[in-house]
């Protein structure tokens, strides 16, 4: 009965435009909790909180953006009273070590162990789905997953999937930057890994944009790998090829902008062509509001570091139905992201306090940042 | 004993003229003659300029790098070294992190630190005989994790103003890094022709039974090599993070692969004992150039890397063509 007064909690906080949802949610999870007491010896809660463990899965901690997803399930930790519980696997970029190091880790206790999972490439995502399938242990991925996988096809164990709209996030800096040049000129743009997901689809945002804006030109795009120091010698060939013509460049993320942004300082030209790039990196968000870069967007790695974290928790605590009982588009579906421009610069530097996000990890709002489902 | 070697030559600097060691430069000259008819702007000063900017690093990586595989060896370490001299620079001048201002003298202690990780690659590999791929593999693991824990996820800024602009600019309309790129080459020319540490260290790449038979210092040539590689990757890292502006882990992400490709196409031979530091500067431009030169005539980067590919195994192939009918073990 505890659930249902939960749920009975989270209609009172709940805006009214989502009551309704909230009020078919708690209908839905009355009849689970009946099922549950009718089918099983006991309605306890999955686990004790005691034996819950909390593991943060992603590349490396070097860059700020994986700094900051576990700087974000820390602060989830210590704000839920679990920091003993907080495990951090570190793939350091390859994808098998990501699946094994999951293994490894279930061999005790699989099914209080919740996965929160930056995955290092779309393709590992099903075979760590499997390994969760199979132990009995729960995961919440992010970013994308391969075609034609969904959490809410037989994969109980499989919590969620917060997806990055990638396309949108491109769209959106373009919109900046079309904007920063008054609507024309040439523009020249820095991708990423061509063979990657988020690469292909910012460049498909910008693409999208330049289509409505016809006199903004892409005089050129070359691959920069994420990389800053890539970045940096070809926007100096950039700036001799194209001598005088490049109004703005475009970057698909913050360290290509900012090896621009220091290819512009050397030729000097810093602050004088708008750069915009995408994740939101402190530097990023520092040069902006300096007025040497125009935009970027994030998707708040504090968030992502911690949000699966507090689905697991709030599924192993009772809080809320098990994810099998929940609907499909609390199953998958986009994060909203946030613009920084310089606007709003200023509110986006250093790290955030937990207070910042105690609500949205609150179980009654796990899906806050929901932009609609994914597909 | 018969070796199958090449013949045995006077030492001096006479030896460097030879028809073969003239591929390289003009396979080099050819790659410029076509970009600049392609693309007429490619043959500018102002490029001219950015293609020695790039070219930079690499070289100073590749002088280092000749003399280790001079000796026959080779050291896979740079890129860690490059991290870990990149972290501590930005973390000892004024920066975001710490509060220390060293400046220059910030500057020598982490090309100093890439010099001692060097010396353990050669005492790994002289005293406890750990072959040098192994060795140094290991090193550059051990060098990228300590570059990871410094860094912990929040990259330090450098914010010594005079540090970025030295990084940055240009003496003379030549980039900085350039001019002590040209210096560092200047260093190994001298060291390879007029010290015995560089005759050694052919000597030592031909045969290194021969030499430890004529009573040569194997041993110490070979920590003064991998240290000398060590303290240029230090110098690498340094550079590129004063220019780049912060201290990070992937500040060397490529440039391994990119130095031992220089050496190499330079007429370096991977087996030791032919080669040098000029042949090895002119496969750093030659890659500088290809990089350059691409953008420029306009390849789309989805087939970049197969035409680099391509144009390289021609550059070797036609370099490289007039010691096919030797008695050459090719490794």
């Amino acid at each position: 009965m505890k659930r249902a007064q939960d749920i009975g909690k989270a209609i009172m906080r709940n805006t009214p435009m989502e009551q309704r949802r909230a009020a078919g949610m708690a209908r839905f999870s009355g009849c689970v909790a009946l099922i549950l007491a009718a089918g099983t010896v006991s309605a306890a809660p999955p686990c004790q909180k005691s034996e819950i463990r909390l593991v943060n899965s992603m590349r490396e901690i070097a860059q700020p953006y994986h700094g900051n997803l576990d700087k974000g399930g820390r602060m989830y930790a210590k704000w839920a009273g679990l920091e003993s519980h907080y495990v951090l696997q570190l793939n350091l970029g390859d994808s098998d070590k990501q699946v094994s190091l999951m293994r490894g880790l279930l061999a005790v206790n699989p099914k209080c162990t919740i996965f929160n999972v930056e995955p290092n490439a779309d393709v590992v995502i099903k075979p760590m789905v499997d390994v969760a399938n199979r132990s009995g242990a729960w995961i919440v991925t992010h970013w994308a997953h391969g075609e034609g996988l969904h959490p809410f096809d037989g994969n109980d164990q499989w919590v969620a999937h917060v997806a990055v709209d990638s396309t949108d996030a491109g769209v959106a800096i373009s919109r900046r930057l079309v904007d920063a040049i008054g609507g024309k000129g040439g523009i020249v743009a820095l991708q990423g890994r061509l063979d990657t997901d988020p690469a292909r689809k910012r460049f498909a945002g910008l693409q999208q944009v330049l289509k409505e804006h016809p006199r903004v030109k892409l005089l050129d795009q070359q691959a920069a790998n994420w990389d800053r120091t890539a970045a940096f010698p070809i926007v100096q060939t950039w700036l001799v090829k194209y001598h005088g013509e490049i109004a703005a460049i475009w970057a698909a993320n913050d360290d290509m902008a900012l090896g621009a942004l220091e290819a512009l300082r050397a030729a000097g030209l810093a602050g004088k062509i708008p750069i915009v790039g995408v994740d939101g990196i402190p530097e990023a968000v520092e040069a902006i509001g300096k007025g040497e870069m125009t935009a970027t967007v994030s998707s708040d790695a504090y968030y992502q570091g911690s949000i699966g974290l507090a689905m697991g928790v709030c599924v192993l605590t009772g809080q809320v139905p098990l994810p099998k009982f929940w609907p499909r588009e609390r199953r998958e579906f986009y994060l909203r992201l946030q613009v920084i421009t310089k606007d709003n610069a200023m509110q986006n530097r250093g790290d955030p306090q937990a207070s910042a996000y105690a609500q949205e990890w609150d179980c009654a709002n796990l899906w806050s940042r929901s932009k609609g489902p994914a597909s | 004993m018969r070796q199958s070697m090449e013949p045995q030559q006077g030492p001096g600097v006479l030896r460097t003229i030879r028809w073969g060691q003239w591929g390289p430069c003009l396979a080099l000259v050819v790659m410029c003659l076509g970009f600049a008819l392609a693309e007429p702007r490619f043959a500018t000063l102002d490029n001219i300029g950015v293609i020695s900017d790039r070219c930079a690093i690499p070289l100073i990586l590749s002088v280092g790098m000749t003399f280790v595989v001079l000796q026959g060896a080779i050291d896979l370490s740079v890129e860690g070294v490059m991290a870990a001299s990149s972290l501590a620079v930005a973390m000892l001048v004024l920066n975001s992190r710490t509060g220390l201002d060293l400046g220059l003298f910030g500057m020598a202690l982490a090309v100093l630190a890439g010099a001692s990780i060097g010396l353990l690659n050669g005492l790994l590999v002289t005293r406890l005989g750990v072959p040098a791929f192994m060795a140094t593999l290991g090193v550059w693991s051990v060098a990228m994790g300590a570059a990871m824990l410094l860094s912990g996820g929040q990259p330090p800024l450098i914010r010594d103003p005079a540090l970025r602009a030295f990084g940055l600019g240009r003496t003379f309309s030549l980039p900085n890094l350039t001019i002590v790129a040209l210096l560092v080459l200047a260093l190994g020319f001298v060291l390879q022709n007029y010290t015995r540490f560089g005759r050694y260290s052919v000597a030592i790449g031909g045969s290194e039974s021969l030499a430890r038979q004529a009573g040569l210092p194997i041993d110490r040539c070979k920590v003064q090599a991998f240290a000398l590689c060590g303290l240029l990757a230090g110098l690498g890292g340094t550079l590129e993070s004063v220019r780049i502006g912060l201290g990070h882990v992937d500040i060397g992400v490529g440039q391994m692969f990119t130095t031992v490709t220089a050496v190499v196409i330079g007429g370096t031979s991977l087996s030791g004992g032919r080669g040098g530091v000029v042949q090895s500067a002119v496969g750093a431009l030659m890659l500088a150039v290809l990089a350059n030169g691409m953008i420029f005539v306009g390849i789309s980067p989805t087939i970049q890397k197969a035409v680099q590919g391509a144009i390289l195994l021609a550059v070797s192939l036609i370099a490289t063509w007039q010691l096919r009918d030797r008695l050459r073990s090719v490794k």
